[in-house]
């Protein structure tokens, strides 16, 4: 029913600046695509094109196999989700749900069944008759879902909404969020900065660097199967460890190993790295010294430095008993290696 | 909250002493003198004054003159007060769509309020003036009879025009500050939400700028009331007939040109009541409809 599809979307400031260099992506019905990437790649803009708050340069956005370039945000059936939740001040939560629904002038006992509808669904009923104001931060959150829910548009845009949270009630709200996606089936673009939220939300998760798409797939084939060292670096915590491959290394790679001639780097996730046995020699192999230790609860994260200099992340199980400036060999199972060329694509 | 206390006894007393002077000086004393005078009555040479208790406000507020000023006044307060904030939002929501020469617009909106007042009254004066007005000639040429020199009328829209205009500039700048302080996202959400245009602007962006309009009626109410002084004078002399004689105007003719002050001293305590009354009102009533962000 709703499909989106952007077919090489771009987007020129100024005349030259180009913050959207040519974005071409199909969504299927009801999936929940995350745009993920840091900020100033272009995310939310992409996004408020889709939602037709920012013009398009060039190219094709269609909803619902619709051409909807030239149509103004009220006309493309979408309902968005602020990150500051934008709900009108001076409305009761009431109003601000049925404000979009009045202005389409839906009749009024639909509107009062859809916000019945969608305030038990969000669990606002208690707070229809306040102000934004008097809620907290969560609350409003609620609100602004709600807002989104009762005009059963034919998507949902999310701009970073869970941001303005703290770190508990973001875990809370992304958990519901993506329950409602999913009882909606409504097609979902939802962008964020953290790689945390784009993992767990995502069916299919949207990679953007500098205005282009590094790659696209779901949670974990980019996990698994990062394309560009890029990808690699920003999907997991703490970020895969990359290595230059060549003479004076911190890594020494044993002669077995046997790597594409192409590769000009490796990179290791943390969890893929132990600590050698004795002097029984890996694939790979380096001598470090510990610089941190940061303890996280089930698991330790330890910060060390290879001989040039170069730093490592590796993940060790429950507490640990690594010193810091302790020193140690660390290795690596080849089988669990990614490796890049020179360009930084997967070789 | 932490309760700051300053050591030294004396420094703080010092330092509001500049603001207690002035307040003291040009407010409590000529106020007082006004209350003192109201009380009082002059003999026709002014040689000497008596005791005469409420007499003055009796006399005044069964003066029909004065019963028509306050009517006057009225008219003329509501009238330049909706005139000049009704443009100046008018003109400052065109502003915020202006795209290039944005600044060049805006100060040339703030000039006007560079102008005094009484050079305002003129320039307006001058343009209406039925015997050399440029915009006078070209009224009458096109079939209206202006004179507002025997209209009153007619004498009652050029002062309000004239004293509005003086007032757009501020009004103008207070409502492009409000419109600016709304969130651009609110905005987006009420595009989305399929509000455009005038519905948008009344359903969403005036209810947001509530708190400059109601800051704005009080400044401009207190404007219409005392400001005008300068406009009226020079514009109509409060004329004809008194058709533009209001409160301030007439504590002035009454009081400085026929010197009866005990009766100008009475009208201006008066005056000073209706205005603290009114703030009071304002504050006490239309602010509760005033949503702050």
């Amino acid at each position: 029913m709703a499909r989106i599809e952007l077919k090489d979307v771009r987007k020129v400031y100024g005349g030259n600046i180009e913050a959207i260099k040519g974005v071409s992506l199909d969504i299927e019905d009801g999936e929940m695509i995350v745009l993920v990437g840091p900020s100033g790649c272009g995310k939310s803009t992409l996004l408020r094109m889709v939602a037709g708050l920012e013009g398009i340069s060039s190219g094709e956005v269609t909803i619902a196999d619709k051409r909807v370039n030239e149509l103004e945000p009220a006309e493309r059936d979408i309902a968005m989700v602020f990150q500051n939740y934008a709900l009108y001040p001076h409305m009761t939560v009431r109003q601000n749900l049925a404000y979009g629904l009045k202005n389409r002038n839906t009749p009024k006992d639909e509107i009062d069944r859809r916000i019945t509808e969608a305030a038990r669904a969000l669990e606002i009923e208690p707070f229809l008759a306040r102000k934004p104001r008097q809620l907290s931060g969560g609350q409003r959150q609620r609100v602004a879902m709600g807002r989104a829910i009762v005009r059963k548009p034919s998507a949902f845009l999310f701009d970073e909404p869970l941001s303005n949270l703290d770190a508990k009630l973001r875990v809370q709200m992304r958990v519901e969020i993506r329950r409602l996606q999913r009882s909606l089936a409504t097609t979902s673009i939802y962008v964020t900065h953290d790689q945390m939220e784009a993992m767990t939300l995502a069916d299919r998760l949207v990679v953007l660097n500098a205005g282009r798409i590094e790659q696209v797939g779901t949670p974990i084939e980019l996990y698994e199967k990062p394309e560009t060292t890029f990808v690699a670096t920003f999907i997991g915590s703490p970020s895969m460890n990359l290595m230059k491959l060549g003479n004076g290394a911190g890594w020494k790679m044993s002669p077995e190993a046997r790597l594409p001639n192409s590769a000009a780097t490796i990179g290791i996730r943390p969890e893929d790295i132990v600590i050698a046995n004795g002097n029984a020699h890996g694939p790979v192999r380096a001598e470090v010294q510990v610089a941190a230790v940061e303890l996280v609860g089930a698991e330790s994260y330890v910060h060390a430095l290879t001989a040039d200099g170069s730093p490592v992340v590796f993940r060790v199980p429950g507490r640990s008993a690594i010193q810091i400036g302790e020193t140690m060999a660390l290795t690596a199972d080849a089988a669990r290696f990614h490796l890049f060329d020179a360009a930084g694509k997967r070789v | 909250m932490q309760s700051v206390v300053f050591p030294n006894k004396i420094l703080p007393y010092f330092l509001v002493a500049p603001q207690i002077v002035l307040t003291v000086i040009f407010f409590f004393w000529p106020a007082s003198q006004a209350l003192y005078q109201s009380a009082m009555r002059e003999d026709p040479f002014g040689l000497q004054s008596n005791f005469v208790g409420l007499a003055n406000f009796r006399l005044i507020l069964s003066d029909e003159n004065y019963l028509h000023a306050l009517q006057v006044t009225i008219v003329f307060s509501v009238a330049t007060a909706l005139l000049s904030m009704g443009l100046a939002l008018l003109l400052a929501t065109a502003a915020d769509l202006v795209v290039r020469g944005k600044g060049f617009y805006r100060t040339m909106m703030i000039i006007p309020y560079a102008v005094a007042p009484a050079v305002a009254g003129m320039l307006w004066l001058f343009m209406f003036n039925p015997a050399m007005g440029t915009l006078a000639y070209l009224l009458r040429r096109n079939g209206i009879a202006w004179d507002p020199l025997l209209n009153g009328d007619q004498a009652m829209v050029l002062v309000v025009v004239a004293a509005a205009w003086k007032q757009i500039s501020y009004n103008f700048l207070f409502f492009v500050a409000g419109l600016q302080a709304i969130p651009k996202s609110l905005l987006e959400a009420a595009a989305i939400d399929g509000a455009r245009g005038s519905r948008r602007f009344w359903t969403i962006v005036f209810p947001l700028l509530a708190p400059t309009t109601f800051f704005l009626l009080v400044v401009n109410t207190v404007y219409a009331f005392f400001d005008t002084f300068g406009i009226i004078h020079s514009v109509t002399g409060g004329g004809p007939a008194k058709a533009t004689e209001t409160l301030v105007y007439k504590v002035y003719n009454d009081g400085f040109v026929n010197l009866n002050l005990g009766s100008s001293a009475a009208q201006s305590v008066v005056l000073m009541v209706i205005v603290i009354a009114l703030t009071a009102f304002q504050f006490r009533f239309v602010e509760r409809r005033v949503h702050y962000g």
